[in-house]
């Protein structure tokens, strides 16, 4: 019998051009391939936790290997990384958990977090989450360069601190913040430290335990893995204490209930054994493709250079433009994938605040964009980006009062 | 902040890509009015110029910053202004004129922008003293 499907529809390949890969990015072909490998019914679709047979334990090895390949993109023990939905997953499991089981074993209270302000809603919707079961938290303001210093986080630690949660890399800029100095002020302060790695696992090399981080956060579609998938990384040794979303079957040492879907977890295991071998060769071709494209952009004058290039991930590359309004700049540039500043569209038409820490005006921080690079990026990609970009900036300046 | 292409009608894509009567006029005469509404810093900022001859506009032409609906609503003012009288520009309404382009609730702010900027102009143009005198009846 068979079913007939309506084929997905596929993104015009003439026209389009994606540099949205911060947003997220296409599963890469061997990803892929290792994924389809479990859907069938001849290999590995059994339950991960039904050992007892081979069903089960053939799930359980795939689960395991990937267990590996994350763990040693972590520079991290196998056991300590725990499968989750994705980053959202991990950094409210993380923040809340963390919390939530560590304020009463601290003899002040435990009730003070912090954090910044430029953190993704993933790690600040749990904090006011927090803030309404009593707790205290400092939302830190980035410096002119877009990040937070440990200089900072150092001023506000208090005995009653239980948790520092900082991201790596910020998702808007691409400003690689000071971790492992971070990691070191909280390892000798006796407080926990997250970081929420999106945008940086798979891209920058990271080893948790020279960083001294105790939770760490990441999702397998920023680095060529499938949506719906992601881990969090929750230091052994000393072991911290976290304190379950999920309840049900107590998988994952009862941190995080539910089935294993063996399919995503190889996936993201592949995503990261492919980026262990690769992302120094990803990041220097990256970064020679990000400053064609910076030097092309500039030549349009008026255009204000947001990430800072020798401190961020060559990925990412955010500018402003003068004159231009970023909801129509996007609305021009239809066929080039990329993210704006532009609040025009949100509930608080609130201008971005790492670009509002950097100083831009509001008019200045609607008029920007987002380009991010990836694997499969081509140098004709960014020609055509510059092209489109110019064409459109050229001609709403031309059309506007300023 | 992620819009589709479903966010905005096709009426105003077609203004927004092939506007008619961009840019400005010249006053050698004396019959331009120009009016402006918004500021850059508020996301929308819209200048009109208009030509007028006894009472009725004849030509105009638009400037514009801000967001697609704000382009469009502004080319199409002046795109159709032409014609009408200055007692009565804009028959149809801002509401008439949101439901022509199908602008979403939220962006209705933008249309008040354009008409305040029209209403700026012909202002401008009363205060000069020049009136309309109607032909006489014979």
């Amino acid at each position: 019998m068979s079913v007939l499907v309506d084929p997905v529809p596929a993104v015009s390949r003439s026209r389009a051009v994606y540099m949205d890969y911060a947003a997220t990015t296409p599963v890469d072909p061997r990803v892929a391939a290792a994924m389809a490998e479990c859907l069938t019914i001849e290999r590995c679709f059994g339950n991960a936790s039904s050992t007892g047979h081979a069903f089960g334990s053939a799930a359980r090895a795939c689960v395991e290997k990937a267990r590996a390949q994350v763990a040693a993109l972590l520079r991290c023990e196998p056991a300590a990384i725990v499968w989750t939905s994705g980053a959202t997953e991990s950094d409210n499991l993380a923040v809340l958990g963390a919390a939530r089981f560590n304020a009463p074993l601290n003899p002040h209270g435990g009730k003070h977090i912090v954090t910044a302000r430029t953190e993704h809603k993933a790690v600040l919707d749990p904090c006011k989450q927090l803030e309404k079961e009593g707790f205290r938290v400092t939302y830190l303001k980035p410096g002119a360069d877009g990040a937070v210093t440990p200089e900072q986080v150092a001023e506000v630690l208090s005995p009653e601190t239980v948790l520092v949660s900082l991201m790596h890399v910020n998702n808007e800029i691409g400003v690689i913040q000071d971790v492992a100095a971070v990691g070191r002020l909280c390892r000798e302060r006796g407080v926990l430290f997250h970081v929420d790695a999106a945008q940086s696992a798979g891209k920058l090399a990271l080893d948790v335990g020279a960083m001294n981080i105790d939770l760490l956060a990441l999702t397998a579609h920023k680095f060529y893995g499938p949506k719906g998938v992601g881990a969090l990384y929750v230091r052994r040794k000393p072991r911290v204490g976290l304190a379950p979303l999920m309840f049900g079957g107590g998988q994952e040492s009862g941190l995080r209930s539910g089935t294993l879907a063996t399919h995503q977890i190889v996936g993201l295991g592949m995503a990261a054994a492919i980026a262990a071998a690769e992302m120094q060769d990803d990041a220097l071709r990256l970064s020679s493709l990000r400053q064609r494209l910076w030097d092309g952009l500039a030549t349009l004058g008026g255009v204000h250079l947001n990430s800072p290039l020798d401190c961020s991930i060559p990925h990412i590359l955010n500018v402003s433009f003068e004159g231009v309004e970023g909801e129509s700049l996007l609305f021009g540039l239809e066929g080039l994938a990329v993210s704006t500043g532009s609040a025009c569209n949100s509930a608080t038409q609130e201008a971005s605040y790492v670009l509002r820490a950097l100083g831009r005006s509001d008019a200045l921080a609607q008029g920007s964009l987002r380009f991010s690079m990836g694997r499969f990026t081509t140098q004709q990609d960014i020609d055509h980006a510059l092209e489109r970009v110019r064409a459109q900036v050229g001609r709403l300046r031309a059309l506007s009062p300023v | 902040m992620t819009t589709t292409s479903a966010d905005y009608s096709p009426l105003v894509r077609e203004l927004f890509e092939h506007p008619r009567a961009a840019g400005v006029l010249t006053d050698a005469e004396g019959e331009v009015a120009q009016g402006e509404a918004g500021t850059v810093a508020s996301g929308a900022w819209v200048r009109l110029h208009l030509r007028i001859d006894r009472g009725r506009v004849t030509e105009a032409r638009f400037q514009a910053y801000g967001c697609p609906h704000t382009l469009a609503a502004a080319a199409w003012l002046a795109e159709h202004l032409p014609g009408r009288s200055v007692d009565d520009p804009l028959p149809e309404g801002v509401g008439g004129l949101a439901t022509l382009l199908e602008v979403p609730t939220a962006k209705l702010g933008r249309l008040l922008i354009v008409e305040d900027a029209l209403g700026d102009a012909l202002r401008r143009w009363r205060e000069r003293g020049v009136e309309f005198v109607p032909p006489a009846h014979t």
